[in-house]
């Protein structure tokens, strides 16, 4: 041991300071954190939330805010997995509070509570390079539906060939609110492509100059496609607002049985502070006083 | 305590420490297996191995699973994966039979005949490239390579042809299958450039002094003696051919269908998915029981596929071992 210990003097190291007596010091500190942190997040009370992809940008601004509000005394652990997730999961007591991007159905379980929290627009969108002004509901339906299978039976569109259909996976709230709003609660056609997210669909329908799929108004503001027009309102939060445009639908937060403690003071303070009506007003529409 | 660790420790407690860590890691292996293959179990019990198989349409049995109440009924639990399975093993067996020839002709480039400078930069180019991250390709997938493809390979009438079955909108096998190659070509670089230049020197002058030229000393002597290595660089590129999800979810289409060798050239634009960008697309949706079981069982078929995979490689490797060199 001792000579060892020489050899290390010789080569200019410091005595123990060689990669194991490392290792092992950083394990412990790893040990420490680990047994830190959950102290400090049990201190303060988690409002765990699971559901719509579409409206997590929302709700993840507002518990941002609202945490910072109430000192971090509440925090949030927010996951996506689309609005039937969210019910599934709330109704087996898995989260405080599901996002739901939809109206309730008569499928969801019983004993519910859906509290209406933003309004939103689904637009339809297109490539820029082929710029539909507008589109009705007939139309919509046949090009969704493959019944209208090429631009040229588009009237206003500039593209020529087959129409691309980008929709996306089945677990998207935007694709229940689009069926339902657009379709007639029929379902795309079985050779859309399935886009896992709105920032995919876009990025396709940028891609594609045949494209056409549809995305919240949040995302189609963006300024990478070609926002369509539907029966002749533009699709902006402007025309949300205002009542106009009436392809649209509602954010919801659910919970199991009427919301109780901190879950119930966070969904009051989004749906009556200023402050939450002043994030859900930058690209969504505050749910007028109920 | 500290000062405890600090000071330089006697052999057996390094040798106990250093034990616990590694039969730590081996641990966590497998209890790794145990979680996946158990999560993944309900697929087996209502599916038994057909699973495998195909039948239906997936699209709709993965609606089902997702949309079925928080205790499933047995019916939800009816899978039958073939689409993404014969996804999996297209893509990864086209990019590594591309990548292969690639990886070996450019590793005995650089070790047998670069000029010393040359070499020395590619070696470094070369290792860069191996630790790109895969979300890097397929941003440039999905940026340059899809609507490229898209825009002007893809011609109107294969476009035509397709109408009523699959969309070809530039993402498919082709960007999928290239990008894939281009990922595993380094890794495979640089593992043979290894072996390359372990092989001694002597061998080489042997060959010389017998009066073979330089490709012939190569062909006989060098590519010889690495053969173990090479079949060790494309298991290792196989495997992470196997996994790659985030790219491939990125460049290939997004859709469960199965493309048709028959389709003459139009079959390298058709849409497809990998049993791991399927796991990445439907991830979120993984608090539904039912579709979270076959996740897991989607997952512990690619684990599976990396145990075949390793013990395939040293088989295969066991005859090669004669006149090995290691790097």
């Amino acid at each position: 041991m001792h000579r060892i210990r020489r050899k290390e003097d010789a080569a200019g190291r410091r005595p123990g300071r060689g990669p194991l007596s490392r290792l092992a010091a950083s394990l412990a500190a790893v040990t420490l954190i680990g047994s830190a942190v959950p102290a400090i997040a049990s201190a303060a009370s988690v409002i765990t939330i699971s559901g719509a992809t579409a409206s997590f940008p929302l709700v993840q601004l507002l518990a941002h805010k609202y945490s910072k509000l109430e000192h971090n005394r509440v925090t949030f652990r927010v996951s996506q997995g689309g609005s039937t997730v969210g019910v599934n999961d709330v109704d087996a007591g898995r989260v405080t509070i599901a996002d739901v991007s939809r109206d309730p159905l008569p499928t969801d379980p019983a004993g519910l509570d859906f509290y209406p929290i933003a309004e939103y627009g689904i637009c339809i969108v297109t490539n820029k390079s082929n710029p539909v002004a507008s589109l009705n509901e007939a139309q919509i339906q046949a090009i969704f539906e493959a019944k209208d299978k090429e631009w040229s039976q588009v009237p206003g569109a500039s593209a020529s060939g087959p129409i691309d259909l980008i929709s996306r996976t089945s677990t998207a709230g935007v694709l229940t609110n689009f069926k339902t709003l657009f379709l007639a609660n029929k379902s795309v056609a079985a050779t859309a492509t399935e886009a896992p997210s709105e920032g995919q669909l876009a990025q396709d329908v940028a891609n594609d100059p045949r494209g056409i799929g549809f995305l919240s108004n949040y995302r189609a503001d963006q300024g990478t496609v070609n926002s369509v027009a539907y029966n002749g309102v533009a699709c902006t939060r402007a025309n949300v607002a205002s009542g106009q445009y009436t392809a649209t639908a509602r954010f919801y937060e659910v919970t199991k049985g009427p919301a109780t403690g901190a879950a119930a003071n966070f969904i009051s303070w989004i749906r009556t502070s200023k402050a939450a009506r002043k994030i859900i007003s930058t690209e969504w529409v505050p749910v007028k006083a109920s | 305590m500290l000062n405890r660790l600090r000071n330089p420790w006697p052999d057996h407690r390094a040798e106990r420490t250093l034990g616990a860590v590694a039969l730590f890691a081996c641990l966590c292996v497998l209890a790794m297996i145990v979680l996946v293959a158990q999560r993944a179990w309900p697929i087996f019990a209502h599916n038994g191995l057909s699973w495998l198989g195909s039948g239906g349409s997936l699209k709709a049995q993965i609606e089902t699973m997702l949309n079925a109440p928080g205790n499933p009924p047995a019916s939800a639990y009816h899978l039958r994966a073939w689409p993404i399975i014969y996804g999996t093993l297209l893509i990864t067996g086209l990019a590594v039979l591309l990548a292969l020839p690639l990886a070996l002709l450019s590793s005995i480039f650089i070790v047998e005949l670069a000029p010393v400078p040359m070499r020395r930069t590619m070696v470094r180019v070369v290792r860069v490239l191996a630790s790109v991250p895969s979300v890097v390709w397929g941003l440039i997938g999905i940026l340059v390579l899809v609507p490229f493809i898209g825009n002007h390979v893809i011609s109107p009438s294969q476009r035509a042809s397709m109408e009523g079955t699959v969309q070809l909108t530039g993402a498919g096998l082709a960007p999928a299958v290239l990008v894939l190659a281009l990922m595993i070509t380094p890794i495979m670089v640089a593992l043979i450039c290894d072996a390359l230049v372990a092989v001694p020197a002597a061998w080489r002058e042997g060959a010389a002094a017998l009066g073979v030229n330089r490709v012939r000393a190569i062909r006989a002597v060098t590519l010889r003696a690495v053969r173990p290595a090479i079949v060790a660089a494309a298991v290792l590129a196989t495997a992470r051919a196997l996994g790659e999800a985030i790219m491939i979810s990125m460049v290939s289409g997004s859709i469960f269908f199965a493309p048709r060798p028959g389709d003459g050239a139009t079959f390298f634009f058709e849409p497809l998915r990998s049993l791991a960008s399927t796991i990445v697309d439907y991830h979120e949706g993984i608090s539904a029981p039912a579709l979270s079981a076959a996740l897991y069982a989607f997952a512990l078929l690619l684990l599976f596929s990396a145990f075949v995979l390793s013990i395939g490689g040293y088989l295969i490797k066991l005859p090669l071992r004669r006149y090995q060199v290691r790097p």
